[in-house]
């Protein structure tokens, strides 16, 4: 994967996954303060990033890093630990893109079976190697950039930014309850560690990747702005934020809801960052247990199996997920930010 | 490129995306079952001592011949606990799955609005698929009986109200639109005050059917009776209820100060004889002066040209849009005069329609929780208002 693959999706493709449902549970939480848990969120992971990609100079795998400090078997337990980690974090992405295909793109609830070819696609991407998937980012990242533009510009001019004010009504405990709550949203630097060694190092890498992950962090903090300040009070009513910013246009009133070019494209972009956690997962497993011919497909359609059960079951308990990765926020600082943190502890390999 | 789309991961990956795409955006082919489905293009909603009386009114296919374009209408009506027990049994006495993604506008009655009205809107606030740019109204008398009544202008009363909240009409000045969401922000705010325009019908006189009214007198049927509609007053609501009526005059200038009127008129004179304006620039500006003792600051600005006299003029006068300093001087009192007369109403009412709470509330917490419930009666207000002519 090339440094610019790497930017465009760090700075393109991972803003987006923030804006589906993250908002409204952020407004929940932090009313008009709901920049603040984002913001703290955001910072954690850019210096995550910076660290993960620090880690890339030394051109080893995840697994090669932990077995030169633990040893083989210690390794591929705590890699084994990690991509578990990675199926735990898959589960609110793949849950909050079917709800939000079902809402926004049909008028009556659909079946399952309408979101079900979205699980082929999954486990055909979690069986191709991580590292060949640069080029999708080369083609997504330009896709996630034009649709995050037209929606942000169509929505901007309806918000009333006045409505953040006053700063800190929330308090500490909206502040609190807002990082805890969202803290599933983000676990962007556990995605690149499975990337390691795959990820063509350059200098000033991880300075630049973390400024591109920032860039691509003020555009979330850009829209939640945009989101609390269309809804103010009643932002918590709005499940689905990157559908609704855009529609109160003025020429959507006459031309229908043109925006859904913009947001159908931020879909499709979705598709791709859903399937992530789960590609990294599987790779994790390759790199601890060895790249047996048919091990990627069974593990990436076992995986796909068991989240497909999961959606079907989950379909109604959406914010019972919700409150389980609130109590289990802890668990998202610890695989996200100490892990990449506590690896540059690791030992160096010897020449 | 063509080469990387040669490559069978790539087919297996275009099919695929091909699958998902076309599973996320097929809307099952946006089927609608016109026998089986109630496409509902608007709601009204009364107080029952039950509960609610929702009255829908539902799109009909008009005929499949050219001849007939339009869109045809029935009213069914239903009573429940809640809104939705209302919906459920129109389901029930039609067989209809009633759809909600086209309904355009729910009436409220005008006894149903002296009540918290979000008891109303409850239901639709909640429905995902209920388009939150709806626009909302009070009507005179029962909204049962309003959205049955016969448009002398469209073949469905709901068309016809709404042709009443168009952009140009809102220009006007002559009504002030609201939609769900706006009423929902202004709701939940911390100045829990809103409003939405006041309907009222009145009898199409000269028209066919108005004759026939007049023969209803006589003990024919008087259901035919074609009626227009008006929305130039607005409903006030303080707490979801309507606490308030503003005039058209107040309504106007309600409009002006919200800055959303162009080319919308207003009458002045001119040595004691009637003059018609045409605003033709409209900037209003309402802030609370929050330094020392709190006071509301309503400033309004507006460039105006010279519509019509009452009176026969020269041909130069009438090639000129100018005012005279004495139309200028009666306009500005004119404005000044609707303008008091809108805050006395609303200061009466104690519905803070200009959002002072939620200014303070914006500006300083510790000023807002001192002065959040003395602030509306206490307030004075300072009223600047400037008419310029075209040049």
């Amino acid at each position: 994967m090339t440094a610019r693959q790497l930017y465009f999706l760090l700075a393109c493709v991972m803003p987006v996954a923030k804006l589906v449902m993250l908002p409204a549970s952020l407004a929940d939480h932090s009313a008009n303060d709901l920049l603040f848990p984002a913001l703290v969120h955001l910072g954690l992971q850019a210096g995550a990033v910076f660290c993960v990609l620090l880690l890339a100079k030394r051109d080893q795998s995840f697994f090669e890093l932990l077995e030169g400090t633990f040893g083989r078997i210690a390794a591929t337990i705590l890699i084994t630990v990690y991509a578990l980690f990675l199926l735990f974090a898959s589960v609110l992405p793949l849950l909050e893109q079917k709800l939000f295909v079902q809402a926004i793109f049909y008028d009556t609830l659909p079946s399952l079976a309408a979101f079900a070819p979205f699980f082929l696609f999954l486990a055909y991407t979690a069986s191709k190697p991580i590292g060949s998937f640069g080029r999708v980012w080369d083609i997504i990242g330009p896709i996630a950039l034009v649709g995050l533009a037209g929606v942000l510009i169509l929505a901007v001019g309806e918000a009333d930014f006045g409505a953040l004010l006053p700063v800190g009504a929330a308090g500490a405990s909206g502040f609190f309850k807002g990082t805890m709550s969202s803290a599933g949203w983000f676990y962007d630097a556990a995605l690149l560690l499975p990337m390691l060694k795959k990820i063509e190092y350059r200098k000033g890498l991880p300075l630049k990747g973390m400024l591109a992950y920032l860039g691509g962090g003020a555009v979330v903090l850009f829209f939640l702005a945009t989101f609390y300040g269309i809804y103010e009070g009643t932002a918590v009513n709005q499940l689905f934020a990157l559908a609704s910013v855009s529609k109160y246009f003025a020429g959507i009133s006459m031309l229908g809801r043109a925006d859904y070019i913009f947001i159908f494209a931020l879909s499709l972009v979705l598709s791709f960052f859903a399937a992530l956690p789960l590609q990294g997962a599987v790779e994790c497993l390759l790199q601890a247990y060895g790249r047996k011919k048919y091990l990627p497909t069974v593990l990436a359609v076992l995986g796909s199996a068991v989240f497909l059960t999961l959606d079907a079951l989950l379909d109604y308990r959406f914010g019972e997920v919700l409150l389980a990765l609130s109590d289990l926020f802890w668990l998202f600082f610890a695989f996200t930010v100490a892990v990449p943190a506590l690896m540059l502890l690791l030992r160096r390999r010897h020449a | 490129m063509r080469k990387f789309l040669k490559t069978v991961p790539m087919k297996i990956y275009l099919i695929l995306l091909a699958v998902v795409l076309f599973s996320f955006i097929s809307n099952d082919f946006g089927l609608v079952d016109i026998q089986k489905t109630a496409i509902i293009l608007a709601a009204a909603v009364d107080k029952t001592e039950e509960g609610f009386a929702l009255t829908a009114q539902i799109a009909v296919p008009k005929g499949s011949d050219r001849t007939t374009g339009g869109t045809s209408s029935v009213e069914i009506e239903a009573e429940g606990k809640t809104v939705s027990d209302c919906i459920s049994a129109i389901f029930g006495k039609t067989g209809w799955v009633p759809k909600l993604v086209f309904c355009d506008l729910i009436l409220i009655g005008e006894e149903a609005a002296k009540d918290d009205v979000v008891e109303d809107l409850n239901y639709f606030l909640r429905n995902e698929y209920m388009p939150d740019s709806c626009r909302l109204a009070v009507c005179e008398g029962k909204a049962s009986e309003f959205i049955s009544s016969k448009s002398a202008i469209d073949d469905a009363s709901s068309l016809a109200i709404q042709k009443l909240f168009s952009d140009a009409a809102e220009k006007s000045g002559m009504v002030m639109v609201n939609t769900l969401k706006n009423f929902a922000i202004g709701y939940y705010g911390v100045s829990e005050s809103s409003y939405l325009p006041f309907l009222r019908k009145q009898r199409q006189e000269g028209s066919q059917s108005a004759n026939s009214e007049a023969g209803s007198a006589l003990g024919t049927d008087s259901s035919g009776v074609e009626q227009v509609y008006t929305a130039n007053e607005t409903a006030i609501f303080r707490k979801g209820r309507m606490v308030g009526r503003l005039s058209q005059e107040e309504t106007f200038a309600f409009s002006l100060l919200e800055g959303k009127v162009f080319t919308g008129t207003f009458g002045a004179e001119e040595k004691g004889k009637p003059v018609t304006l045409t605003v033709m620039k409209n900037e209003g500006d309402v802030s609370l002066l929050a330094d020392g003792e709190p006071r509301a600051k309503l400033s309004l600005q507006v460039t105006v040209r010279l519509c019509c006299r009452s009176i026969s003029s020269p041909i130069a006068d009438i090639a000129t849009d100018k005012i005279t300093p004495d139309i200028v001087r009666h306009a500005e009192e004119t404005l000044h005069g609707y303008v008091k007369s809108l805050w006395d109403t609303c200061k009466r009412c104690e519905c803070d329609l200009f959002n002072l709470k939620r200014a303070l509330y914006r500006s300083s917490l510790e000023k807002y929780a001192a002065l959040k419930d003395s602030l509306l009666p206490s307030l004075t207000a300072q009223i600047e208002t400037k008419v310029l002519s075209v040049k």
